[in-house]
């Protein structure tokens, strides 16, 4: 059974029925339903007005409808300009071919990519089994951070990115919540988010824009391109003069949710961005590290990766965006308008 | 015992290896649905659930369509079952190859994860479309055009998606930036969602770049005979056959690793309407060797419906302990594989040769001690040489290490399928995906006892094999038995999992190396040991490739095969090659360093092949070679380094080749039982033939892919162009002589005989091409006549092995990020001796993808298996890395074209060859780089921030 809903109040699911599969951009949906993973009537938000848009959210800050293409995220000139950590994580994941497709709340909530998670014949902690089979068997992708029963690493680099710009969520039919808390903090191993079932994200709320935000993304890979990674970070900076102001540091690809590393930020802060300081803030973030026999490999990575991304961010060109009472910052050219959009 | 294929025993020279597992016999089993079961007829819809449809407003090329489609059906399946736009193909299922990508609304999107519900009030624009353009010409694409002049393509299966991808980003660049040219990192990041098992890359640069620049608006140009069908998404390849009634099959795989299957039970699948047979796959031993070896199968009117059928297929098994990979299958205690002597006759073979006679402990199969010379001899020295004292050695040198090397999957983007009909009980056409037209129609006509002139193999085109697909296989007896059972044509293609898993495999390999020199240098004994993997398969010979090179020492050659409860390795394009030259060439360059000698100068001493001292020559003349930095001369994070290797490959020839010649008022048509999978066959053969009649390629019409035709070769051991080359000289010298004939007696010409470029006479001479407008049809068969001075083996089982080696040596510079534990191969220089070039943009495309392939193995590449269990994770192309066109440097193709006159046509195969030599080269590079000499492949990052960490 499919329903597309053409307004949110449709989006309730019939009563007595069981919760709907929400259906975006299906990039992730489509294969898991056919290794029979997510059954169960299709809820599809292909008709549903209006949320593929961005607009000030009235405090400063901008609300990012979930339906917005990843590609067109990249993109934005509005966003770029406000948020470019945001906009280079959406511009580096997956391939141009998913990109123009995948949603960014479909990004939110994906599903993580271990293999045996993926395995249709296999019944993991995720899937209802007893144990996590990546545990004790081959974990060489998995986590170096080990918060709980399941070893995988959460694949959602927006998520990443949102965490370090302390971003929120609007659910529909459920309470809305920071991004933190829409994944927790991965001692749960049922699931990769925690939206109730049924339940439809329609919103990202994105806080009031840092002026002269220097921010970097950077995702450590085998190959050149289109690979998942095996860590992933995201750097924002606000120089004062020589003196780091703020500092807010995401990573992801190491844990089963992605993790902000306060420490790393108060390593930072009011100090200068010295090739000194930068390696010592990256060496904490492997604080706390609690390595699979098979990902020790990950910890040097998180370093590295950590240290990369804060050396981009130091050498990128400082944001334009100042907060604002509610206009978005002048854009070039407007965004490409989706064809199904509604608003 | 019945346990295995009676097509495995002859090998490889004649075709067959043997199939997925050490098992595979089709009982009697086999059963179609009964006539009293509701809902049996073929137009019957599935289940209520599979019935569910959604309109679909659309726009397709231009076209306008309203379709009624699953909820669950991608837009792919829905343009090419429903549309029959076959150019878009399914690759990998979940996004990372890019085969399937088509335009949305003027955006390339991947299709095989799109919903097709997604379609609605949209438009789509395919491959097909991509020519009419804006004014309704039917003219290419510039990015069409500049794939054919480049040769940015081979198999040609991923070309469609990679030209819908290239021309949209064509049209952006050339709209905002007029005809500058991109970078080649603005390309990779454009094309970054596209994966090209052949390799390609390289010339998809130019291609792409080129036509950016507009250099290909108006070009006509291809050096490959069928460019056009492949940029055109005209060219039908196996899996886009239909034949009218067909079904579709899908099979149940074990999960286990080893078991035996005490139940199976598939009366509720077959009650479901819409399937119509089902079939047990499984010995008579019911003994399960792997997982992922198909138990049954069973067919249905679509997939959704023989899917869902699966699950109701009731199994019990009685899971038996499992030893998966060599380290466990040599414990004490493991389970062993082949436990009685009768089982281990008939093993499938995951080598070229047949297999020996070989003594059994457990699961430890060998020595194989063939390839050794002098053998006692070189143990004695290279134990004297351990024994003895740094003084005792009296400037004797001793190398000794020991390498590994991974499984690699040779997973064709067209994965092997086979559509089978039969016509009465005798009759039987398939169509499938294979390597070897020929050899498959007389593997099938043996195999069902049937006539081998009612047997009919087609391939038009073969979207990659790398030798996977030279045997006969599960996937063909599936398709054919279920034919026979339900009556119908059935179509079974292995998915991108099975693929990854049965599909085939390069067997991993541990080799132990010793090397001994004398004071002077001289090499004076080798050892080596290799352990091979072939998981249920045997015949691992990585030492027959150490017999092979520096042939004048005294060696100690010892193979094992260990087999474990994992798939079947296969020959893999240079089987054995890759990991026999990881091991030795990295071997001679520690010893080139042990002696502080130029490790080019130290082959020149012990290498008296010719083709390859002439490439000794040309590597010492290369500036980037001879004006290398000192090793370790880098000490920062990035560090740069630069190595070679060489390598040798029989020259194989197939003597029953022969090639049909017609010639007359209407053209000129050359047929051969052969195919081309992206090697270039097709152009290998209208080249020599337009050559020698003084017209261009597509004058000749060449047929194949057809088993009806005259023999012709398999595509395996390099075989094709020195199997080719000389039936079709031979057809057009006949060919010649009959057009004399024709002038003289028709004509009455005086004088005739055979001119240059034509018939010539008292008179002058008439163009070939004149005589044959003229008439009548003229019909010869060109033969494979022997080699001058005959051949170093003569034929066995239909091959014969030439007196020539092709011969490579492969330099690489790398550059390696110590931070994050990268390698990256910046630049790198392929030459090759292989005589002869009859094409050279497409030999220079083949060593280009051979190189690919060669880094992709080293830097990759590697099937990862549940290390207790057996089932397969790496199951994807995402987890499954294959080389991508971001990771592609530059590459340097060089053609030594001196000497092989005893060779007939003086050319040899190069397709192996090519890829040989990579991985050590890199191996030695980064030694060069970083001072630390890698062992283990692939160099993951892992592997590499250990290894220069220390």
């Amino acid at each position: 059974m499919i329903r597309f809903p053409t307004s949110l109040t449709e989006l309730e699911p019939a009563a007595g029925g069981s919760a709907p599969v929400v259906r975006a951009g299906a990039t992730d949906l489509t294969e898991r339903r056919r290794l029979r993973m997510a059954a169960g009537p299709l809820l599809d938000l292909r008709d549903l007005p209006g949320l593929d848009t961005v607009e000030p959210d009235g405090t400063g800050g901008m609300l990012v409808g979930a339906k917005l293409r990843i590609a067109e995220l990249a993109v934005h000139p509005g966003l770029a300009a406000a948020y470019p950590g945001l906009c280079a994580a959406a511009g580096a994941l997956a391939t141009p071919q998913i990109r123009a497709v995948a949603t960014l709340g479909g990004n939110l909530l994906q599903a993580n990519r271990c293999w045996y998670y993926r395995n249709p014949d296999e019944r993991c902690l995720k899937k209802g089994g007893a144990a996590c089979l990546a545990r004790q068997g081959d974990h060489i992708h998995h986590a170096c951070f080990d918060l709980g029963p399941c070893a995988c690493v959460h694949p959602s680099t927006l998520g990443m990115a949102l965490m370090a710009y302390e971003a929120s969520v609007m659910v529909h039919g459920a309470a809305d919540r920071t991004v933190a808390e829409l994944y927790g903090d991965g001692s749960d191993p049922s699931r990769d988010h925690r939206l109730e079932p049924g339940a439809v994200l329609t919103h990202v709320v994105l806080p009031p824009p840092r002026p002269r935000e220097q921010a970097a993304y950077f995702r450590t890979i085998t190959r050149a391109r289109s690979e998942w990674p095996l860590v992933e970070v995201l750097v924002r900076l606000v120089m004062d003069g020589d003196t780091v102001s703020l500092a807010r540091v995401a990573m992801g690809g190491v844990a089963p949710v992605p993790l902000r590393l306060p420490e790393v930020e108060a390593a930072l802060v009011g100090g200068p961005a010295s090739a000194e300081a930068l390696a010592k803030a990256a060496a904490i973030a492997t604080k706390g590290a609690t390595p699979l026999p098979m990902t020790g490999y990950k910890v040097d990575l998180v370093e590295g990766t950590v240290l990369e991304t804060l050396e981009r961010a130091c050498h990128s060109t400082p944001s334009l965006a100042t907060p604002s009472s509610g206009s978005l910052p002048e854009a070039d050219e407007p965004p490409t308008p989706n064809p199904q959009g509604g608003a | 015992m019945k346990d295995e294929i009676s097509t495995t025993r002859r090998g490889f020279l004649r075709g067959s290896i043997g199939t997925a597992g050490a098992a595979l016999v089709v009982s009697d089993a086999g059963c179609a649905k009964p006539a009293h079961l509701p809902g049996e007829t073929a137009t019957a819809p599935g289940t209520a659930e599979a019935g569910e449809r959604v309109s679909v407003s659309t726009t397709v090329n231009g076209k306008a369509h309203q379709l009624e489609v699953h909820p669950d059906d991608s837009a792919l399946d829905v343009v090419r079952k429903e549309l029959h736009l076959t150019g878009s193909k399914l690759g990998c299922g979940h996004g990372a190859c890019g085969a399937c990508t088509m335009h949305l609304d003027g955006t390339p999107v991947v299709t095989c994860l799109l919903p097709a519900t997604a379609l609605e009030g949209r438009t789509v624009v395919t491959v097909e479309g991509l020519s009419r353009g804006a004014k309704g010409s039917k003219s290419l694409h510039p990015v069409q055009r500049a794939f054919m002049a480049e040769d940015a393509l081979q198999c040609g299966y991923c070309t469609p998606g990679f030209v819908v991808e290239a021309a949209a980003f064509h049209d952006a660049w050339r709209k905002q930036h007029g005809t500058t040219e991109p970078s080649r990192d603005e390309v990779a990041a454009a094309l970054s969602g596209h994966l090209c098992r052949c390799g390609a890359y390289a010339q998809i640069y130019a291609a792409v770049q080129g036509a950016c620049a507009g250099r290909f608006d108006a070009s006509e140009a291809a050096p490959r005979y069928d460019a056009r069908e492949k940029v055109t998404g005209a060219a039908k390849y196996t899996v886009d056959t239909t034949l009218p009634g067909m079904l579709v099959a899908k099979s149940l795989a074990s999960p286990h690793a080893h078991a035996i299957v005490t139940k199976l039970d598939w009366s509720k699948a077959l009650a479901v309407p819409g399937v119509e047979g089902a079939i047990d796959l499984l010995p008579e031993s019911r003994r399960v060797r792997h997982a992922g070896q198909e138990i049954m199968a069973l067919a249905a009117t679509d997939e959704r419906t023989a899917e869902h059928a699966l699950l109701l297929v009731e199994v019990e098994y009685d899971v038996q302990p499992a030893a998966i990979g060599m380290d466990a299958a040599l414990a004490p205690e493991a389970p062993v594989v082949y436990e009685a002597k009768t089982e281990r006759k008939h093993l499938p073979n995951s080598s070229e040769g047949p297999l020996m006679p070989e003594g059994w402990k457990g699961n430890l199969r060998g020595p194989l001690r063939l390839f050794s010379k002098k053998r006692s001899q070189a143990r004695r020295a290279i134990e004297q040489a351990k024994e003895a004292t740094e003084e005792d050695r009296k400037g004797a040198t001793l190398v000794e290490g020991t390498w590994r090397t991974q499984v690699q999957c040779h997973t064709p983007l067209e994965p092997h399928v086979a559509l089978a009909q039969w016509d009465g009980e005798d009759t039987l056409t398939v169509h499938m995906s294979t390597q070897a037209v020929h050899h498959m129609a007389e593997e099938i006509a043996e195999r069902w006892g049937l006539k081998e002139e009612h047997v009919r193999v087609l391939a038009p085109y073969v979207g990659g094999g790398f030798g996977a697909k030279a045997t006969l296989t599960t996937e063909t007896v599936i398709a054919v038995e279920l034919a026979r059972v339900c009556g119908v044509p059935v179509m079974y293609a292995l998915d991108r999992r099975q693929e990854l898993m049965i599909g085939g495999n390069r067997p991993a390999a541990k080799t132990e190396i010793a090397l001994v020199t004398n004071p002077k240098g001289t090499l004076t004994a080798m050892r080596s040991v290799t352990h091979n993997d072939s998981g249920v398969a045997v015949g691992g010979v990585v030492g027959v490739m150490h017999r092979l090179v520096y042939p004048e020492a005294p060696r100690e050659i010892v193979d094992y095969d260990v087999t474990n409860h994992a798939p079947a390795g296969k020959p893999f394009r240079g089987p054995a090659g890759p990991q026999a030259y990881w091991a030795l060439e990295q071997a001679v360059d520690e010893m080139a360093h042990a002696r502080g000698e130029d490790p080019v100068e130290l082959r020149k001493r012990w290498d008296p092949n010719p083709a390859r001292n002439a490439l000794y020559a040309w590597v010492q003349a290369l500036p980037e070679w001879r004006d290398r930095p000192k090793p370790r001369a880098d000490r920062g994070r990035y560090r740069r380094g630069m190595g070679l290797a060489t390598a040798a490959w029989f020259s194989f020839t197939q003597p029953n080749s022969h090639l049909e010649l017609q010639a007359g008022p209407d053209g000129l048509v050359a047929s051969i039982a052969t195919q081309d999978i992206g090697n270039g066959t097709r152009t290998t053969i209208a080249t020599v033939i337009a050559q020698s009649l003084g017209l261009s390629m597509h004058d000749v019409d060449v047929r194949m892919g057809d088993s009806d035709y005259v023999p012709g070769p398999m595509a395996g051991g390099s075989r094709t162009t020195s199997s080719v080359v000389p039936p079709a000289m031979h057809a057009v010298a006949q060919l010649k002589d009959e057009l004399c004939d024709l002038a003289r007696k028709h004509h009455g010409l005086s004088g005739v005989h055979v001119a240059e470029d034509g018939v010539g006479h008292d008179g002058g001479v008439i163009p070939w091409a004149e005589v044959m407008a003229i008439g009548p049809k003229i019909r010869v068969i060109g033969r494979r006549q022997r080699d001058e001075g005959g051949y170093y083996m003569p034929p066995m089982f239909g091959l014969a092995i030439e007196q020539a080696l092709a011969g490579s040596v492969q330099v690489v510079e790398l550059e390696v990020d110590t931070r994050l534990g990268r390698t990256r191969v910046l630049r790198t220089w392929g030459g090759y001796g292989v005589g002869r070039i009859v094409s050279p943009q497409l030999a220079r495309s083949q060593a280009q993808g051979g190189i690919i392939q060669g880094i992709s193995y080293a830097l990759y590449e590697e099937r990862r298996l549940d290390p207790s269990r057996g089932f397969l994770l790496t199951a994807g192309l995402e987890d499954y890395r294959v080389m991508g066109i971001g990771d592609v440097g530059e590459i340097h193709v060089h053609f030594d074209e001196t000497g092989y006159e005893q060779i007939r046509g003086r050319s040899v195969g190069l397709g192996e060859l090519v890829t040989l030599a990579p991985a050590a080269a890199i191996g030695n590079a980064m030694f060069d780089a970083t001072g630390w000499r890698p062992r283990e492949l692939p160099l993951r990052p892992d592997r590499v921030l250990k290894g220069v960490r220390g």
